[in-house]
């Protein structure tokens, strides 16, 4: 096809044949984004709007589906979660992602090893390693139980940590740093190794402590692409799925909350599309207020 | 830091390492050490078991199942009719070597790798095209396709679930398996695109335009060095983007969930492990076992690539 538009243009000049290029090799992608993603999300819009069944027409039901979501305390609760999830989710990958790239950046033998090791976590699909975690908190076989209450004796009895949505949001929210520090790590460390060495020299002739070392050359260089993290992990988590679902059903986030709205039981479709607009609008207001105060762009 | 250290700072210093690389990877020791327990052990927090039990990956995998499952009234009965032909009894036997109503792990995994594979590669074809397209030439509208790739971060799978669905409800293709395959397959394929169209648009950029030129001047047509200068060029890239698309296809739980959850037969391995966990079957050693089995292609492969992804990871070109 791209051949057949090539020679019907032979009579064009350079300029447009290129631009005629330009176009035939970017449309197809083009169309897949604008007709699966953008008009899906219009749909959604219109969609939340009305009484929705998964087989049958839809029916017109005005503000009804907003209205119902926002009276059901469910909904606070998810949102209440959402953010303790997100907030504390979001500074754990951060500091630790700082302080491992210290650490990292310093020669010591097998560092190639060990910075492969530490990205595991990172690359391994969710689903293989929530089981492990899983076991981990057993309440009959776990390590973490043979260790509190076995060893320790913090606990009276032997009980499960991830069964109790109060305690397992915060298994899910040690389980994302678990498993997301490695990306913070990544970019935090290729910054660290762009600083100039002679800055760390000139601060020790001048008998810079280390600490003094770390706050006032690796800190402000590292500054802008911590920013950059927090975005991109809020934006993430704040719409995070399969780490907290398939970890514990208890732990009900909105994205849970939506799909156990939409996808479990009745089957409320309309709602569940009221929820993602909601969040999506939730997580906008956000992401400008986040970049016109903390990134100050 | 290092220079001035005593030993003192050297030792802490090697625990904190101990202490970090133990933290990420003690999950995955303890899944392999508890696959190859036997129940006994499961509760001695040892991660070394004493007697090695190879059962749940043999379960898993297939191998050696002929005698075991088969109830002993049908073995009875298979040595109390001499008159069974040799084909008869071989058909008897078949219904109890596989243990495909357990946990069909293969086939999971066909299935997973299937769309995977297929995924990843319609999109890094569509992704070399689109992205050299904006990276190389000028057109009208070029900066608002640059600018609506990245705007695409933004979505969550949740936001863009139910309308989704819906569309293909709506054309049919959920309630036949193999539309609600290809349904799943176009969706991966959604998924990988932007962030793929990203990060082959940023590789190109870095190719310099002197190469391509020269090619030209030759006589070579546009699209003539795609295929011979720009591809083989970015070779390394390209085969990372794949496998990158490759492993969020075969992480990807959410639409699998809700578009294959009729049709047992189609489930990719993390439909097939959660089923598995939530049923009647669930033994630890069977579930970890599977664990390290769907892990293991996703960590080899991202050995092979390790160099490459380190640095498109940190160019900014991810997406979850």
């Amino acid at each position: 096809m791209k051949l057949l538009q090539l020679n019907t243009a032979e009579g064009l000049n350079l300029r447009q044949r290129e631009v005629l290029l330009g176009w035939s090799m970017v449309i197809p992608s083009v169309l897949i984004i604008l007709s699966l993603i953008l008009y899906p999300i219009m749909y959604n819009i219109y969609l939340s709007f009305f009484d929705v069944q998964p087989l049958a027409a839809n029916t017109y039901i005005g503000l009804e589906n907003h209205k119902n979501v926002v009276l059901d305390p469910g909904f606070w609760n998810a949102l209440g979660t959402t953010v303790i999830y997100v907030v504390f989710t979001t500074l754990g990958t951060t500091l630790m992602g700082l302080f491992v790239a210290l650490v990292m950046n310093q020669e010591f033998p097998l560092r190639s090893l060990a910075r492969s090791l530490i990205l595991f976590p990172y690359i391994a699909p969710v689903i293989s390693v929530v089981f492990s975690w899983q076991f981990i908190f057993d309440p009959v076989n776990g390590i973490f139980m043979d260790i509190t209450y076995e060893r320790l004796g913090l606990f009276a009895s032997r009980f499960n940590l991830i069964g109790s949505p109060s305690t397992a949001v915060w298994v899910a929210v040690v389980f994302s740093i678990w498993k997301n520090f490695p990306f913070s790590y990544l970019m935090i460390l290729s910054r660290l190794q762009a600083i100039d060495h002679n800055l760390y020299e000139a601060a020790e002739m001048d008998g810079a402590s280390g600490w003094q070392k770390f706050r006032f050359i690796t800190l402000p260089e590292v500054y802008f692409v911590m920013g950059a993290i927090v975005l991109l992990r809020m934006i993430w988590n704040f719409n995070k799925f399969e780490e907290v679902y398939l970890l514990t059903e208890n732990v009900r986030v909105l994205s849970v909350y939506t799909y156990f709205k939409a996808f479990v039981g009745t089957m409320e479709l309309g709602q569940g599309a009221s929820l993602a607009v909601i969040q999506f609008l939730l997580l906008l207001g956000f992401i400008l207020f986040y970049i016109k105060r903390v990134l100050k762009w | 830091m290092v220079k001035r250290s005593t030993a003192f700072r050297k030792i802490v210093f090697f625990l904190l390492v101990v202490l970090i690389v133990g933290f990420s990877i003690f999950p995955f020791i303890q899944m392999l050490s508890i696959s190859l327990k036997y129940p006994s052990e499961w509760g001695n927090p040892r991660l070394i078991p004493e007697r090695l039990n190879f059962e749940a990956y043999k379960e898993l995998l297939n191998i050696g199942q002929t005698a075991k499952n088969i109830p002993e009234s049908v073995r009875n009965l298979l040595n109390e009719t001499p008159d069974l032909t040799q084909e008869q009894r071989e058909t008897i036997l078949k219904k109890y070597t596989s243990t495909g109503d357990v946990f069909p792990f293969l086939r999971y995994f066909y299935n997973s790798f299937l769309l995977s594979f297929s995924a990843a590669f319609i999109t890094v074809v569509f992704a070399i095209f689109g992205a050299y397209s904006f990276s190389r030439l000028r057109f009208p509208g070029r900066s608002i396709i640059q600018r609506g790739v990245l705007f695409v971060y933004m979505f969550g799978g949740i936001l863009l679930l139910i309308p989704l669905y819906k569309m293909f409800v709506g054309i049919g293709w959920i309630r036949i398996p193999p539309g609600a395959f290809l349904s799943l397959l176009i969706i991966y394929i959604v998924q990988t695109l932007p962030v793929s169209l990203y990060m082959l648009g940023n590789y190109f950029r870095t190719i310099p335009f002197s190469i391509e030129e020269a090619a030209m001047i030759e006589g070579a047509s546009r699209f003539g060095t795609v295929w011979r200068i720009i591809i083989p060029l970015s070779f390394a890239a390209i085969v990372t983007v794949f496998i990158y698309c490759f492993m969020i296809a075969w992480n990807e739980y959410l639409f699998a969930s809700v578009f294959l959850k009729n049709f047992k037969e189609l489930y990719t391995l993390p439909m097939g492990l959660k089923a598995l966990f939530t049923s009647k079957n669930a033994i630890w050693d069977r579930i970890m076992a599977a664990s390290v089995l769907t892990a293991t292609p996703v960590i080899i492969l991202f050995m092979a690539i390790q160099r490459n992804l380190a640095g498109g990871l940190t160019s900014g070109g991810v997406k979850e």
